[in-house]
Formats: structure tokens, sequence, C-alpha cells
């Protein structure tokens, strides 16, 4: 059937509403890419990314479910915890970081009190990052220097800088110039610039993101550092 | 070591999985550790379904087709690297088969997540393919779908504010997606 604005409109209303949308069959791929496109911006509306409570616990369960029923065959065997753990850390900042998160993360149920790992490291000195000129207002700007991984932050004359890290498993951030909020790449939570995490995550609120001591000398950004 | 164990010709993926196997398994399998593993990815494979088909209902069923396919036809001896990218992997055919629901003929899935295989796709790429989508639209077609995706206006509230009538506003919202899909299957 040729597409039209009416038959496509009734797929955005219900993406607009939340609906399944119905599966009217297409003629091209050019009414499907509109649909495709269509929902990928509807994904991009702030707040609309997580898996429900109920949806999460109800696969966490079949997926427990499932891997007892298939059970493990005696001849199959695994990489010790420790370097299944490592050789996962791929997208994270340092392996050793991932066992610790890890190792937090599958403590249940009572979550430990969060205690920044690195940051701020004990011994350090001040060291120059960039230019107060050259940090833009109200943009965080992403930055490595030796073990820290960053956010350095200017509102008019205050700066402020924190961890990168997420405090779920320490994946870098990302800001989101979109939705004015940090998001995780791994698993999705989300902070506000302050460093506060936004919502619920898994049995509980996350913790801020640490910061990080910075301060101006001479028109120059420093920050407390390794 | 272990063995290798195939029953039968496996399949291509099945084969794909088996090549990435590390010989340097060593130690007990811990059905927990492997519950643990499936588990800690929901959030993501989840994300990276909804963000392809905007909604609810339809992310749930494919997350969870994902993962009780992904479960059903892989082994425990492989790393949490390995495990990831056979998810995605996963996801991928899984999306496939959704479209195909809508056209038959929708075989093609991004080639950027085939190409990324085994790593995440971050969040920030799917935010920034958003923008980047729209910043390259004619400005009357960038502020249709803004109002409509990222504002959640009726077809009625974004008449009003572009003083428009609603048919041409859904005249405009249907060029407006048209030009973005080609634009971004020419990006692809």
């Amino acid at each position: 059937m040729e597409d039209d604005p009416e038959q496509l409109d009734r797929f955005v209303e219900d993406l607009l509403a939340d609906r399944r949308p119905e599966r009217t069959p297409l003629e091209n791929d050019d009414a499907l890419e509109a649909r495709r496109v269509a929902a990928m911006l509807r994904a991009a509306r702030p707040g609309a990314t997580l898996p429900s409570r109920e949806f999460g616990d109800r696969l966490q369960q079949a997926i427990a479910d499932a891997v007892r029923a298939r059970g493990i065959p005696a001849k199959e065997m695994l990489p010790s915890r420790r370097s299944l753990l490592l050789t996962g850390a791929g997208s994270m900042a340092a392996g050793i970081l991932a066992v610790l998160g890890v190792e937090r993360l599958t403590q249940r149920p009572a979550p430990q009190p969060w205690q920044p790992a690195i940051i701020p490291p004990h011994r350090g000195s001040w060291q120059t990052l960039m230019a107060l000129a050259d940090l833009p207002d109200s943009t965080p700007v992403r930055f490595t220097h030796g073990p820290l991984e960053g956010y350095v932050i200017r509102r008019g004359s205050t700066i402020r800088a924190l961890s990168a890290l997420c405090t779920h498993m320490p994946c870098v951030l990302n800001w989101s110039t979109l939705r004015t909020r940090f998001e995780c790449p791994c698993h999705g939570a989300t902070f506000a610039e302050s460093g506060t995490a936004i919502g619920t995550y898994g049995d509980g609120t996350l913790p801020p993101l640490p910061p990080i001591k910075v301060r101006i000398q001479q028109d120059q950004i420093e920050i407390f550092s390794v | 070591m272990p063995e290798e164990v195939t029953e039968g010709d496996p399949s291509p993926d099945r084969r794909r999985i088996l090549a990435l196997r590390r010989p340097s398994a060593a130690g007990r399998v811990d059905p927990e550790h492997l519950i643990w593993a499936y588990q800690s990815h929901v959030t993501a494979i989840y994300q990276y379904l909804y963000s392809r088909v905007g909604n609810r209902a339809d992310a749930e069923d494919l997350t969870s087709a994902v993962f009780m396919k992904a479960i059903g036809s892989m082994r425990s001896d492989v790393s949490t690297a390995e495990l990831r990218a056979w998810l995605y992997r996963v996801a991928q055919t899984t999306l496939a088969d959704h479209w195909r629901e809508f056209y038959a003929e929708a075989t093609r899935e991004l080639e950027d997540d085939i190409q990324r295989e085994g790593q995440a796709p971050e969040n920030h790429e799917a935010v920034g393919r958003v923008e980047t989508l729209l910043s390259t639209l004619p400005e009357n077609y960038r502020r249709v779908l803004e109002l409509r995706f990222l504002r959640g206006y009726s077809i009625r509230e974004t008449a009003r504010e572009l003083g428009l009538s609603e048919s041409n506003v859904k005249v405009l919202q249907f060029r407006a997606l048209n030009r973005a899909g080609r634009d971004r299957k020419g990006t692809n």
C-alpha cells in the first residue's frame, strides 16, 4: 500500500503514545526508513530509554531460570572469574576497577557505602589542565589526566571537575548536549551536571560522581592529580 | 584444555563463537556467574533495541527474545566480551526480523553496528546520530520533528506553533521523516 502522511502519522502517534505500532505492510524501503527514523527520534526523547523495573526483574528471573534449565555441559570450562572479568573490561577504564565494581554489584542484598577508589589521589600536585579561555560555559569538557578520567565544567565564574566514571561500573560517561546530562553507555545510568545520579537504578540510587579538585591559576585551569 | 564439542554442522554464527573461544580456559564453570554475565547486559540490550524501535512494548518483547535465543544457542565457556558480542549479534538479527513484519524485503541493519560488533554501541553515538541527523535537515523539517518527537507536541499544537493547518503539519512531518530516512540510509 502506498505510503501517505496520514498512515505515517498513525505510526508516529502510536510511538508518541508509547503504543506498539500497527504492523501495516509497507510498499517500499523509503516508507520503512521513515518509520525507523521516527522510532530513533522517539527514543531520543528524555527519560524513555531505561527498562521498567517490572520488566527488568521479570527478565532477570527468566534469564536465571533459562541458564539453570539449560545446565552447563561438564566439558565446557570457563576462565577463572577474575580473568573473565578482566577480558570483559574492554570498554571500561581499568580492569582492576572493573573487578572492584563488579564485586560490589554482585554483593546482594546490602549495598556497601561507596568509597571513591582513586579520586582524589592522596598524593598529588596541582597540574595545568587547559586555559580557562578554552573552556566554554555550561558545556562539560572531557579530559584524561594521568589516572583521572574527568569532566571540567564552567558555570560563569565557577569551575568544577567531576570524575567521568559511572559509579555503577566504571564505564566512561558521555555528556548529552541534547538532554544535558551524563549518560552511561554500558548500562544506562544517568547523572545530572552536578554529578548527582538521576532517578533510581537497580536496588537504589547510585552514588554521585566524585569531585576532582580544581582551581584557577593565572587564567589556567589546574587539577590536583598525580 | 577442554575438547571442542560440536554436534552436526554448526550454524555460521555458532561456528564464529566457537572460533572465538579463548584457549586459556581453566577452572569450573560457575552458572551463577554466567547468569550474572547475561543479566548485566539487560539494560544495554534493551536500550540498543529501544533506540531502534522507539516503543516500550516492542523493545521488551525483542529484548526477551534476544536473551532467550542467546542462552539457547551459546556455549557457556566464553568471555564476557564474547558474550556481549554474541548478544548484539542476536539483537541485530532479531531486529531485522522485526522490521520484516512491516516490510518483507527489509534486510539491512545498520552497518556501523556490524562493524563495531563486539563493542557496546555507545549511547552518545545514538544521541549524536539524532543530533547530526536533525542538524542536516532544512529548518522547517527540523522544527516539525523537534516539536513532535523531542517535545511531544500533538499535531494540533504543532500546527499552532508553526502557523500551519493540521493536514499541512502531517505533510511536513511526512516529508521530513522521508528525507531524514533517505539521509540516514545514505550515510550508512
